[in-house]
Parts: structure tokens; sequence; C-alpha cells
């Protein structure tokens, strides 16, 4: 049974920050509680605990328009969060934890609004066949937490750009995300605000648990320091980069080349060329050149500036396309 | 649910194979895999870490919820089954085959319980 219900909002809309705070929340909580935590991301891509980023993310178009990438500790898969999105946390004890209790607590607060949602206990919550709040768990050390994103009036047109298309192009481990149909709330009841949905969720959590929700009060400055600089770390975001196997191919005016790449951690441990070339010398050391380097289209096009060919010159614009 | 006589268990759900007298293989019950539904990925302890009773060695994923995997003993971890990470799934299908590590200079066994107790103790928590 649970006591009392806290809440707590973030104070910005950085997502390392983010994800630092509903750590701390999750070691800091007590038997018998409950804090709802709520908070928005700005222009971030957010993967699963187990994926390759690689796989799942177009890093270039990432970088190229300064959008946040960060890795959570829940399972599945990867998302887009702007602030046309509002995302709750429920952390509580394994005794308490209940997703079914707790995602109804979802569906009441749309009921609220005017919003028929179909809870299906373990599964995305939906409304009208579409998917608007994609749901992840962790369980850990005796605590467990459901997070879920609720998609009010974001940019679906953005998700396409920064989340890898082609499932096939990067054989790897990991989980793979699974696509669905979603849908934004604004547009099953127009005019529909963030401040409307934060509002009815605090309520419907009163009404569940029955106890007036308090503020929690805000962890030590050091603590959250601390830990955003781990979810900020590339060993967090990038280092679970398991090994994967991928291939780029362009056709140019000297023939056709095709690369196959091998990567662990990162670093290329193989490449295998092949080209209709008829230049055999260039094409025969790209593998020597290129094994080793990081793989990065920009550390890969210095390997092959060694030599100012225009093949290589060509073969770096392919690789600034496709790596 | 299947629990085999002969192996021991954790509260946690972790079930534990005597090799010799100090020395385990552990893996996830039938009850821990069917509670989680379908695994979907195992990140697995290194080898040589030390194992402490109670406490989380590694973890595993299934629809999309990230679980801890409480050492049920302690230890020193001397093999992991590197076969899981291509299928985890066989935890779910073959749960009791499905060993995650082995451990050795094992310690701290007196809280595991037999078959019988452990049936128990999931029929209580089931309620």
């Amino acid at each position: 049974m649970i006591n009392r219900l806290y809440l707590i909002e973030a104070s910005g809309t950085n997502p390392t920050e983010n994800l630092a705070l509903e750590s701390v929340l999750m070691d800091q909580v007590n038997f018998h509680e409950m804090i709802l935590y709520l908070w928005q991301n700005d222009n971030t891509v957010v993967i699963g605990r187990n994926q390759n980023v690689r796989k799942e993310c177009r890093l270039n178009e990432i970088k190229r328009d300064g959008v946040h990438l960060v890795r959570r500790s829940s399972g599945g898969g990867a998302v887009y969060h702007d602030l046309g999105n509002l995302n709750f946390t429920f952390l509580t004890d394994d005794e308490n934890y209940s997703e079914e209790r707790q995602s109804q607590i979802i569906c009441n607060a749309l009921r609220k609004l005017g919003i028929e949602a179909e809870c299906t206990g373990r599964n995305d919550i939906l409304c009208q066949g579409k998917k608007f709040s994609g749901n992840a768990y962790y369980h850990h050390n005796g605590k467990s937490y459901q997070h879920g994103t609720l998609l009010i009036h974001s940019d679906l047109s953005k998700m396409p750009v920064y989340l890898q298309p082609d499932p096939e192009k990067y054989k790897a481990r990991g989980v793979d995300s699974v696509r669905s149909r979603v849908t934004n709330l604004a547009d099953v009841k127009p005019g529909l605000t963030i401040d409307q949905v934060r509002t009815a969720l605090i309520q419907a959590c009163e009404e569940e648990y029955g106890v007036s929700a308090e503020m929690y009060s805000r962890p030590d400055v050091d603590v959250l320091a601390q830990r955003t600089a781990k979810f900020a770390s590339p060993e967090w975001i990038y280092g679970q980069e398991l090994p994967f196997d991928t291939s780029c191919e362009k056709r140019f005016p000297w023939g056709s080349i095709r690369l196959e790449f091998r990567v662990e951690h990162g670093i290329v441990t193989h490449v295998s060329v092949w080209s209709d070339s008829m230049e055999p010398d260039i094409i025969d050391v790209i593998p020597e050149l290129l094994q080793g380097s990081l793989f990065q289209s920009e550390e890969l096009c210095k390997r092959l500036s060694v030599k100012d060919h225009p093949i290589y010159r060509d073969l770096c614009e392919l690789l600034k396309e496709q790596v | 649910m299947k629990t085999p006589e002969e192996l021991k268990y954790a509260k946690t759900h972790e079930w534990v194979r005597f090799i010799s007298d100090t020395e385990v293989e552990v893996g996830l019950s039938d009850f821990a895999q069917d509670q989680l539904g379908d695994l979907v990925f195992v990140n697995l302890p290194d080898v040589d870490a030390e194992a402490v009773e109670g406490e989380a060695i590694c973890d595993v994923e299934s629809v999309k919820a990230v679980s801890d995997v409480n050492a049920p003993v302690s230890g020193t971890v001397t093999e992991v089954n590197e076969a899981l990470l291509d299928a985890p799934e066989t935890i779910n299908s073959d749960p009791y085959g499905a060993w995650l590590f082995r451990l050795a200079n094992v310690t701290d066994t007196e809280n595991l319980l037999d078959a019988e107790a452990y049936i128990k103790f999931c029929e209580e928590e089931a309620h």
C-alpha cells in the first residue's frame, strides 16, 4: 500500500539531467512511497538500454541538427522527444509496483479530459488503435519504475529523420526498435495542452492511491551532478556499442565499389572491398588503410587522404554520405 | 511450472546447481522467466567478477523491462554462458538448461531454499 505520494517536476528540458534525476529518485524512493516524476526533453533521441546506437540512430543527422542523444536505463526501443511530449515516471518499491494500476492512472487521467484510451496491461497505451504513449520498465535493487511518453503535440515528422530507416543496414546484436502507428492526443482532442494533461495526471494519481500529493524535495546538487556525468559519458551512450557489420556501396564513373566493415567497440576491425575498378593498386590497399580506424567518416577520410587520388576522394564522399 | 528437486533457489528467483561443494551454476527459474516474459537481451557478468549474495550481478531485458539478476550466493565468476548472448530466448524455452554463469569459492549459501520451500514461496508471491 502507498502511504505517501510525491510529485516532482524536472527543472529544465536537458535529457541528460532529467535521466539523472530519475535515476537518483529510484535510489531514494522508500518503501510504501510512490513518486510521480514529470519531465520533458527538448529535441532528443532516447535509445533503450540494450540497443546498438548506430543500428538505431542516424548519427550524422543527429549531429548536424544539434539533437541530444541519450540512453535510458530501461529496455525497449528508440524514440524522439520534443516539447510536445510529456514524460511521466512512476517510482516505487517492487511490492507496490503495478504496471496495471499505473497504466490505469494514465487512462483515468485522459478520461477526465474526454479521451478514451485503451490500457492493455504491459503494452503501449493506445487511442483509436494508435499509440500515443510508449512505456518501458526498470527493476533494480528492490525498486522499480515505469516510465513513458505522452504525445500531445509532438512533431511526428522528426522521428524518421533521426532514427535508422533500414534495419538491414547494420547487422548486430542488440534490441531492435519496433515501429508503431503513433498519434498526438491533440489530434484526438483539439486544443489539448501539456498543462491540462499534467494536472489530470496528478489528480488521477491522488485518486488511485487515496492520498494527496506532496512536493518531493530536489535531491542534493552534487549527487545529481555525479549522476548527470554518468548519463553524459560516451561509455554510457556509446560504450555499449556492440560489434556489428555494415556496408556501403555506390557506382562511380570509374566503376562501382562495395565496402564491408566489421566494427567492434567503435573501431573498424575488418574491411572487405569489392570493385570492378581498373586500378587494383588503389583498391587493394583500402582495407589496410581503414582497419584500426574509428568508425566515423572524418577519421576514415583522414586515413584515405594519405594519397591524393580521385577514387579516394569519391570514397570519402561516399563514407560521409553513408557512414 | 517446473521446479527440479535437485536444485536450490533464491527468493529473487535464481536457481543454483551445485557442481561441487564450492562450485555452482546459476540460472533463472521457470517462475522468473514466466513473470519476465520473452527475453530479448542478456548482459552477463565479467569473468572474475565477485558475486555478493543478494546483490545485482548482471541484468536481463524482456518486453521493454530491464531487470536485475541477483547473486543467489557469494563467489567468483569463473565462466559465463556466451551462447545466451545470441539466443536469450533459451531462458524461456529451457530455463534449467540456460545457465547464466558459474561461480567458484562459493559462500553465503544459508539463505537458499529447497524446491519445496521455493514452490511455497512462489505461491505466496503470486497472491
